[in-house]
């Protein structure tokens, strides 16, 4: 057995360890062994994708082969070690934090319930971007769904949670489905092993094509959160116990992305415009829809929820524009656009669990996530109010913080549909942009929202006036993923050659030649630039760092033709320590220069003078993101009961009371038609089953008559 | 429609040449009673008359305290010895005193002055004529004052009123949130005396009892140039000597 199959063995005999433990272990022991194994094995996880995707070391092992009938086989190459890699990244912090959280729970639920699916979702999270056949591919997808199934509904305290994960389990299941047929379709009934299948996409007509794209897409969108059918997302991730959304939000949701890439970037060959611009355009409307119903809530998981949603839609429609430009031959935009998703993967996975860590810690010691219930929690939670801030930061794609140069490059991508022929295209690609762009600018306002309510201004309740500092095992992960936030914004040039690899089996052509010259001249690539080029970099200040570091450089940037020698160009290493030097600068100009000549005196914050500022005076997150409810009311629709009551003669109202319900969008257009006509066929059914007996026998004579003249005419 | 700018030139300016020049338009000031040289018994008799006890019998006659004065007019209606009538309207007086009061803000404020207009318990005619201060005619962005809704960015506290007792504590939040330098500025014989109401259950009297004031603009209502010119005092800007003549004899017969 090679280092790497030990490797798979030591994560798959610690999950199981973990499973076994905490089936017979002591009750207060169980979320210690949460916390060791757990993270043992994410460490073990990340030591076996890391030197796959780094060192791009091999691992491939047939587990057993039934001629003619299936093989199972797992092997990893730099795409799936990527994935791999990321769910690492989360899973090492989420089960530090699952193992501090589950304690809440003792005594009140079964703590085996949650672990021991908790153990068996983790080896399942590692075998299915390994599994490289389409039989253990679907059957380890089926144990995702019901193992997560489990999680979602741990906390069952009420209807609503048990509802919701019902929900996602049904929606999963038809996911499933429509996965298996698009296999089914693009192996033609020949071996179902991914080499064999992706062998058999290069001979599909476009028909064909078209078929297991689609199935594929809608089909992974599920679980990838994608409109029309993520309406069961934003309630499961609301209902999960703090302890697992991570996992759900960081993991199991890039496991629907893995699929449609693998599939419709991968198996079939990208030859058709089409199928970009459907990834690109749904891309795009999922973005929006997604950070346009998170603006408006008020509950901070459901927000993170909306707006993963947010985010699941940027990376497809990277993903999108990817195909698109690979389709048309233009391999090295593809791989811009490629490394721009899968960059916008890695940094949601990362800010996302740490958001939803600080809000599992703030819903701890709070016991609310309603932000109009929060407020001037840094004054008692400072950590993670810092920590919710770096999150916050990030999500908003603000530099120098991870999501930034995402967010920046799938933007330009779109940009980019210039050097592409049909104006067709270039139409859509100018629509999605803009979407994206209102997508990105909303996020800003999402985000300020989130934090400026929830953790400054004053406390808008007791629970938030008294809140606890989160505890160590919160604060531990939490950090480690700001740190890791941190440095995914501050080190793209690193990371892009990485991702782009990773993305080479689709587009043939490494991110890194596109992307980041090598500007520092220790490089041996250095070379490749033409020296006035690099002469005139030099001069604004491109090889600052070169003795520190080894790469090509910290600045990335994209090289057109004669007509413009540079499509866009960036470097947030240098513009992190721009803005760090004017701070300093700032800071000591005012400490040494003009405070020292100036008296500095403190008095209370204006508040126009009333005698006393009362939590209930001041703004609300409702209130902040009233204007985007009141643009975007065609949209939201609204179900608003007035009720008034009136003083005796009708002339003057005495009381009004408002109710505002939201249906979301797809629940409107998808969920309540498939509902209400679900709910029609079995009334159908059951009106049958309550009937007459005479009628029922009438109805078997009418059946016999009719089969009998069927039979003697035909 | 479009011909607004050749009507605005044609026009030209109307608003007033004060400080440049002296005010001439009749009606701008409704005066003040001049101290008057009066034989004894005259003189206690038109100080009874006085319901707010601004006129103060002396050896030579009757002095006015003008921080006191309502604008009733009994002391020139009706009464065989009227006072002598001062018909203009430069009123406002910059006070001397402690080290910081009454000097004014400088020279980096002369010419972008900050005002909060704060209402601690007016009857709405002191705030009147302040607003008239923004109108076309008196215009005092010309000047470079402004009113500001936020102490933040005030550099002069402008308090009309007699000072309620419920207005102490807004009022004095007020002052403290406003950054240093700044001054304040009373206007109107309530915010200086609180003449006819204190001291009483309802207010102690005057703005002066809270606050450092700086500029006192007497008058009930104190005319808006008479504003102006308090805040110009409180600016560093004196207006020329010369300036306050308004046309005598434009209100002498409203007085009998
Ligand atoms: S006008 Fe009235 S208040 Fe003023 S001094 Fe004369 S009598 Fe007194």
């Amino acid at each position: 057995m090679t280092a790497m199959g030990r490797l798979l063995v030591l994560i798959l005999v610690l999950c199981g360890a973990g499973a076994a433990l905490s089936l017979f272990a002591g009750r207060r022991r169980r979320p210690a062994i949460v916390g060791w194994l757990g993270s043992a094995a994410a460490l073990a996880l990340l030591w076996f994708s890391g030197s796959g995707l780094f060192a791009g070391a091999p691992f491939h092992a047939t587990l057993w082969s039934i001629p003619s009938l299936a093989t199972v086989t797992l092997s990893l190459d730099r795409l799936s070690a990527l994935f791999l890699f990321v769910s690492g990244l989360v899973l090492l912090p989420g089960s530090i934090f699952a193992a501090g959280s589950l304690g809440r729970y003792v005594g009140r639920y079964s703590l085996r319930a949650f672990s021991v699916p908790y153990f068996a979702l983790f080896a399942t999270l590692v075998l299915i971007p390994l599994s490289a056949d389409a039989a253990s591919f679907l059957m380890l997808w089926e144990l995702m769904s019901v193992l997560t199934y489990l999680l979602v509904s741990y906390e069952d305290e009420t209807d609503g949670q048990r509802r919701s994960a019902y929900l996602m389990l049904a929606v999963g299941e038809a996911g499933t489905v429509l996965i298996a047929l698009g296999f089914i379709v693009l192996a033609n009934s020949g071996p179902l092993e991914f080499v064999a299948m992706k062998a058999a996409g290069a001979t599909l007509g476009a028909q064909g094509r078209w078929a297991v794209f689609l199935l594929a897409f809608l089909g992974f969108g599920v679980k990838a959160g994608l409109v029309p059918v993520n309406f069961w997302l934003p309630r499961a991730y609301t209902a999960a116990p703090a302890a697992f959304v991570p996992v759900l939000a960081g993991a199991t949701l890039n496991l629907g992305l893995y699929g449609i890439v693998r599939v419709a970037g991968e198996l079939l060959p990208a030859s058709m415009v089409g199928p970009g611009l459907v990834a690109l355009g749904v891309g795009s409307l999922t973005a929006l829809l997604g950070i346009l119903y998170a603006t408006t809530q008020s509950d901070l998981k459901m927000l993170l929820a909306h707006s993963s949603i947010e985010n699941a839609g940027i990376i497809t429609a990277g993903f999108g524009a990817g195909l698109v430009f690979v389709a048309s031959g233009h391999g090295s935009l593809g791989s811009i656009a490629l490394a721009a998703a899968l960059y916008q993967m890695v940094n949601h996975s990362v800010y996302k669990a740490l958001l939803f860590f600080t809000v599992g810690a703030v819903d701890s010691s709070v016991r609310t996530r309603n932000i109009d219930r929060l407020g001037g929690l840094i004054k008692v939670m400072p950590f993670t109010a810092l920590f919710f801030l770096v999150g916050a930061l990030s999500i908003a794609a603000l530099p120098p913080f991870a999501g930034f140069v995402s967010e920046w490059l799938t933007l330009q991508t779109l940009l980019l549909s210039a050097e592409l022929g049909s104006t067709g295209v270039k139409i859509v690609f100018a629509l999605c942009g803009a979407a994206l762009a209102l997508t990105a600018g909303l996020a800003v306002t999402c985000f300020v929202k989130a934090f400026a309510m929830g953790f400054l201004g004053m406390a808008r309740s007791e629970e938030a006036r008294h809140a606890r500092p989160a505890r160590i095992w919160a604060i531990v992960p939490m950090a480690g993923l700001a740190l890791l936030c941190l440095a995914l914004g501050l080190t793209p040039t690193y990371v892009i050659p990485v991702l782009g690899r990773a993305a080479a089996p689709i587009t043939r052509v490494g991110a890194a030649q596109a992307l980041v010259p090598p500007f520092f001249a220790a490089n041996p690539h250095h070379g490749e630039l033409p020296a006035a080029f690099v002469a005139e970099f030099h001069a604004l200040g491109a090889e600052v760092g070169e003795r520190l570091m080894p790469g090509r450089g910290l600045v990335v940037l994209h090289r057109g033709g004669k007509a413009n020698p540079v499509v866009f160009a960036m470097s947030t290493a240098y513009m992190a320590a721009v803005l760090a030097l004017m701070l300093l600068v700032a800071y000591v100009v005012f400490r040494l220069v003009i405070a020292r000549r100036r008296a500095v005196e403190r008095r209370a914050v204006w508040a126009g003078a009333i005698p006393r500022l009362l939590p209930e005076m001041t703004y609300t997150g409702t209130g902040f993101s009233n204007p985007v409810r009141v643009v975007f009311e065609a949209l939201f629709r609204p179900t608003i009961v007035e009720d008034t009551r009136e003083t005796v003669g009708l002339h003057f109202r005495a009381a009004i009371r408002r109710i505002r319900g939201e249906n979301h969008l797809l629940d409107r257009f998808v969920l309540d038609p498939i509902a209400d006509s679900a709910l029609w066929v079995s009334n159908g059914f059951g009106r049958l089953h309550h009937g007459v007996l005479n009628a029922y026998v009438l109805y078997g004579l009418v059946a016999l008559i009719v089969a009998l003249l069927v039979g003697r005419f035909s | 429609m479009s011909q607004w700018v050749t009507k605005g030139l044609a026009t030209g300016v109307k608003a007033t040449h004060y400080p440049r020049a002296a005010e001439t338009a009749p009606g701008t000031s409704p005066g003040m009673p001049a101290a008057t040289s009066l034989p004894a018994a005259r003189a206690q008799l038109v100080a009874a008359r006085c319901p707010t006890a601004a006129l103060r019998q002396v050896p030579s006659g009757v002095e006015v305290d003008r921080r006191r004065c309502v604008h009733c007019f009994r002391c020139v209606r009706e009464t065989e010895s009227p006072v002598d009538w001062d018909a203009g309207c430069q009123w406002a007086e910059l006070l001397a005193g402690s080290e910081r009061r009454g000097r004014s803000l400088g020279r980096a404020f002369s010419r972008s002055l900050h005002i909060l207009v704060v209402d601690a318990g007016d009857c709405g005619a002191c705030l009147s004529e302040v607003r008239q201060l923004n109108n076309p005619y008196y215009n005092m962005h010309r000047l470079g004052f402004f009113l500001t809704p936020t102490p933040r960015h005030a550099d002069v506290l402008l308090v009309v009123g007699a000072l309620t007792e419920h207005m102490r504590l807004p009022l004095r939040k007020a002052y403290e949130a406003m950054p240093a330098p700044k001054r304040v500025v009373a206007v109107g014989s309530c915010a200086l005396s609180a003449a006819i109401f204190s001291p009483s259950f309802i207010c102690a009297g005057g703005v002066g009892k809270l606050l450092p004031v700086d500029v006192e603009v007497p008058g009930n209502p104190p005319p808006p140039l008479a504003i102006l010119h308090g805040l110009l005092l409180v600016a560093g800007r004196k207006p020329p000597s010369g300036t306050d003549a308004v046309r005598a004899g434009a209100n002498q017969d409203r007085l009998r």
